[in-house]
Order: C-alpha cells, then sequence, then structure tokens
C-alpha cells in the first residue's frame, strides 16, 4: 500500500505537466479546430530559454523562469502567426500537417544549433529537500509544482469560464463565423488564446526542469503526444476536461511503469498508446463534453 | 451652403455596393454587383437557389473578402474589414441555419452580442463590483426588452437549442438588435415557419424597423412575404443583379420569368 501511495505522489508532478500541456493544446484546439503538434516545441523553446538565461548569462533562477515563459509565448505567437494565420479558413488537415511542419522545423533548427544532449536545469535549494509524511516522502518541488498547476489551471478555468474573452472564446468554438458577425474580434481573441496556451507550456517547461534537473531539445515529442492523447480524453476543446485527463494519465503512466517488471520499463510510451486505443473504442468523444467549456 | 450639405447627406444612400465580384476558384459566386439601399429602405433580394444571395451577405458582413469591387456604409468604405469591424460600424446579420450557443440558454447566447459593449474587467467580476452588478443588470434589461419585441421573452432562460426552429430564429433576430445596427442583413428568416408565424414575424420585422429606424436586406423564397413587406425588390441571378424595382415592375420583367422559369425555347 505504502509503495503504491509513494507512486502515486510521485507521479502528480508528471501530472501536472501534462494538465498543463493538455489545457492549452486543447484551447488552441477549441477556438480554431487546430491540432497543434507544435505546442511541445513552445515547451521546450521556453525550457532552452531558461536554461540560457541560467547557465549561460547565470542570471538567478526567477530570471530563468521569466525567460522561460516569455519564450514560450514569444514562439507560440511566432507560430500562430507566420504557419497559421495564413491557413485561416483552410481544413483541419491542412492545419495539422502545417503543425507537423512547424513542430519538425523548430525542433530540427535547434537540435542542430544546440545539439540534442542533455542540458543542466539549475534548481534552486530551497526546492530540493524533502517532507516526510510517515513513511511517505513528499518532494518539496512536487509540492510545488501541484500547487501552481492547480492555482493556474483554476485561473484559467475561471477566465474561460466567466469573463468576456472566455464568453468570445467559447461562442468562437461553437462558430467562429457567427462569433464575428456578433461582434466578437475573432483574431484579438485567437491571439489571447495562443498566448495563454503558450504561456502554460513555459510553465510546464519550467516545471519540467524543476522535476528532471535537465532540459533538452527533443523534449517537446514526448509531452506533445500526452498532451494530445489527454484533450481527447478530456473532450476536445474541453479545458477542465483536459486538466483531469491530464492527470489521469500523468498518474497512469507512473504507476503502468511501477508496476511494470524491471526489464519492461521502456514499455512506458505504450502506457498513452492503450489509453488512446481504449477509449476510441469506447468512448472517442472523450470523458467529459467536447468544447470549449 | 450650410443647407445643402445635410440636405444632400439625407439623401445619400446608407449602402453602396459597387461592382462587388466574388471568385471560388473558376466560379464567380457574385459578379459586379451594384446596388444601394437608402436610408430607411426594406430591399427584398430575391433569386434562384444559388444565385449568390448568400455569399452577397458574406461579403458585406465581411466573412468573405471580394475579389473586387467595394463597398461604403455611408461614407466609410468597409471592404476588407473584419466582421468584428462592420458590426461596430452598423451592419448586423443573421443566418440561414439559426445557431445559438450549444447547452447554454438564450441568455446566454445574446451575451456574445453584447461582447462589444461589455466594459466591465475580470476583477469585476470576480468581486461581484458595483460596475459589475450595473452593467448585468443593464444587459438582462436590454435582452428582456429586445426578446419582448419578438414575443419571446419568457424563453430567456430556457436551453436555445431545445427551442423550436420559428422560436430560435427571433431569437436571433433578437440578438442583431443588441448590436445596436443600422442595417440588418436577414436570409430567409421565414423559411420553415408557418403562415400564421410569417405573418407575425412580417409585422415584427416592420415594427423593428420603425422603432430602430433600419434599413434593411431581406432575403426570402416566398414571393408573398417579399410584395407584402418590401418597398423595392432586388433579382439576382448567377450572380448578377439582373432587375430592380418595385413588386409590380419585377413581376413582369421578362429577365426575371426566365431566371425563374427557364426560357420558352429550351
Amino acid at each position: 500500500m505504502d509503495y503504491f501511495l509513494q507512486q502515486l505522489i510521485n507521479s502528480l508532478g508528471w501530472g501536472s505537466l501534462n494538465a498543463l500541456m493538455a489545457a492549452g493544446y486543447t484551447m488552441t484546439f477549441g477556438i480554431i479546430g487546430l491540432v497543434n503538434f507544435a505546442h511541445g516545441e513552445v515547451m521546450m523553446v521556453g525550457a532552452l530559454t531558461a536554461f540560457w538565461v541560467m547557465v549561460f548569462l547565470q542570471l538567478p533562477f526567477w530570471l530563468g523562469c521569466l525567460a522561460a515563459l516569455l519564450g514560450s509565448i514569444v514562439v507560440g505567437l511566432l507560430i500562430e502567426r507566420i504557419a497559421f494565420k495564413p491557413l485561416r479558413g483552410a481544413g483541419m488537415i491542412s492545419l495539422f500537417i502545417t503543425s507537423l511542419a512547424a513542430s519538425f522545423g523548430i525542433r530540427t533548427l535547434f537540435i542542430m544549433l544546440f545539439t540534442d544532449r542533455v542540458k543542466p536545469f539549475p534548481v534552486p535549494d530551497f526546492l530540493k529537500g524533502v517532507l516526510l509524511l510517515g513513511n511517505l516522502i513528499l518532494f518539496k518541488k512536487t509540492i510545488l509544482i501541484v500547487l501552481l498547476t492547480l492555482f493556474f489551471c483554476g485561473l484559467v478555468i475561471y477566465f474561460v469560464k466567466y469573463t468576456k474573452t472566455g464568453a468570445a472564446m467559447r461562442a468562437m468554438s461553437y462558430d467562429p463565423e457567427i462569433a464575428g458577425t456578433m461582434g466578437v474580434p475573432t483574431e484579438r481573441i485567437i491571439v489571447v488564446v495562443f498566448a495563454m496556451a503558450s504561456f502554460l507550456a513555459g510553465l510546464a517547461a519550467i516545471f519540467w526542469g524543476i522535476k528532471f534537473g535537465s532540459v533538452r531539445c527533443s523534449m517537446g515529442v514526448i509531452m506533445v503526444v500526452n498532451a494530445f492523447i489527454a484533450s481527447v480524453l478530456g473532450g476536445i476543446g474541453n479545458v477542465s476536461g483536459a486538466i483531469v485527463a491530464g492527470y489521469i494519465i500523468g498518474i497512469g503512466e507512473t504507476l503502468f511503469v511501477a508496476y511494470l517488471p524491471d526489464h519492461l520499463v521502456g514499455l512506458r510510451p505504450l502506457f498513452v498508446w492503450i489509453v488512446l486505443f481504449v477509449l476510441l473504442i469506447f468512448k472517442p468523444s472523450g470523458l467529459f463534453r467536447p468544447n470549449i467549456k | 451652403m450650410d443647407a445643402s450639405v445635410p440636405r444632400n447627406k439625407a439623401q445619400d444612400p446608407i449602402l453602396r455596393l459597387q461592382g462587388l465580384s466574388k471568385r471560388f476558384g473558376g466560379l464567380e459566386a457574385v459578379s459586379g454587383f451594384t446596388m444601394t439601399l437608402e436610408r430607411g429602405e426594406l430591399k427584398g433580394l430575391i433569386g434562384p437557389n444559388g444565385a449568390g444571395k448568400s455569399t452577397l451577405f458574406h461579403l458585406i458582413s465581411g466573412l468573405y473578402k471580394p475579389t473586387k469591387g467595394n463597398f461604403f456604409l455611408e461614407k466609410n468604405e468597409l471592404t476588407g474589414q473584419t466582421p468584428d469591424k462592420i458590426v461596430a460600424k452598423g451592419i448586423a446579420r443573421t443566418f440561414q441555419t439559426v445557431k445559438l450557443l450549444e447547452n447554454s440558454s438564450v441568455l446566454e447566447s445574446m451575451r456574445t452580442a453584447f461582447f462589444m459593449s461589455y466594459g466591465y474587467k475580470p476583477w469585476d467580476l470576480f468581486f461581484h463590483t458595483k460596475r459589475y452588478r450595473r452593467q448585468e443588470e443593464a444587459f438582462k434589461e436590454k435582452a428582456h426588452e429586445y426578446l419582448s419585441l419578438l414575443g419571446v421573452q419568457d424563453l430567456m432562460d430556457m436551453n436555445g437549442n431545445e427551442l423550436a426552429y420559428g422560436l430560435q430564429r427571433k431569437v436571433s433576430i433578437a440578438m442583431t438588435l443588441c448590436l445596436n445596427p443600422k442595417i440588418l442583413l436577414l436570409d430567409e428568416p421565414m423559411a420553415g415557419l408557418t403562415h400564421t408565424e410569417k405573418n407575425e414575424l412580417t409585422e415584427t420585422i416592420l415594427r423593428l424597423k420603425e422603432r430602430f429606424e433600419l434599413s434593411i436586406i431581406l432575403v426570402e423564397h416566398d414571393m408573398k412575404v417579399i410584395m407584402n413587406l418590401c418597398e423595392t425588390i432586388a433579382v439576382m441571378n448567377q450572380g448578377r443583379l439582373i432587375a430592380e424595382g418595385s413588386g409590380s415592375e419585377i413581376r413582369n420583367n421578362a429577365q426575371v420569368v426566365e431566371a425563374y422559369l427557364g426560357t420558352s425555347d429550351v
């Protein structure tokens, strides 16, 4: 039982990363029908920016975090402007292929420039210790990651549900044309949504660095597959659904590995595909209602 | 000279379409379309299926960008502007297929239409400040008023998507009123309505036109409705304006008859 609880606690950090990425992923799908495979690269660029600021420029941790958020937001908005904006009104397949191209392009460029070697992500001392809860070990960094994730996810849900921009997002997810003719400035809303999604990816980048102590140029690939499957599981376009599903996927994956025999641990990536497989057979619309909610 | 300026202004058409064209690949859906709408005019726009009426509405509301030509609201050129800017300038429209927000109340759907006039910030909402409460009150009052004008004020809290078609249509017209329009583009508002409902809606449209000093373009297939309601009728065929005039002029126009019935020597 202790082993199970310990694994469950350990999995919360990874669950948080999945939740943050899935939330951003599902938002862009909700408003422009975009399956954004470049979202993983948005996170990666944030992580690499933080690495550059903290390791090369030797600046403090908090500046690194700020740089990660800015880096992600800038690259997210650039991708939107350069790759997706010219395709407004085009079908889902065109957008999908473009996002794949953007993802490959950015990743390959970064690997060419900086190689795919693991890069250190300095974690400050106050995040390094553990707390003991009976027989269970709680990592301080995990506590911070979970609390901040829940806080920012709550903020995003509140924003989508109650603000006027949120109302505009919901109207757009239902029908962008009608939203436009009802006075919703659709282009501005798209920019806001990409900025929000990229901000969440930037947070995920910081948390990845804190959790693993390192970052690399190919980190986005793993993340985006999980985010994609979590957003489908959560009912695509549904932000709170994606957050819950992100935790389900992250926790499930960690527990899956925890109970695998040691020589099969390499099968870790299989977990999400099994989830997707089962989902598509039994509940293809996801656990929760699709569309931005 | 001073006197002549307002007089000219009053005579200016409120909407001027100049050679509007829209090409999709090899098909010119709207082709060199020139027409004016006078202030306070109710113009019927008719034509066979596929004549380009909806495309024309899409052009005027900014959903499509014209391939050629331009259009003006009063003195302002609106060609190439985005839908939200065009709405803000005063051209509102309805759609052939009504779409109210899914799983949301009628009131929530109407909220979208109030988007531009919202003045409160997220923190007003969070703390339920006076400003938020005042605007919510005003919004609900307006929504109630506009829905009452269409006789559907009791539906405010119902799920919009579960309403009967005719009622959804009325709600969607009430929504356009929230946008403070000068010009209303109504895309087949009577389709699928019963005879009584059509009569009712005809009266309602006339009432709204008076009350809000609207100029209206109405696309409609029911000729009886068009003849009863519209001062002038424009006929469109294959993307072009082929005739314009009063009901009787249109009825006796050879080109119009041909467009609807085909030529006798085929």
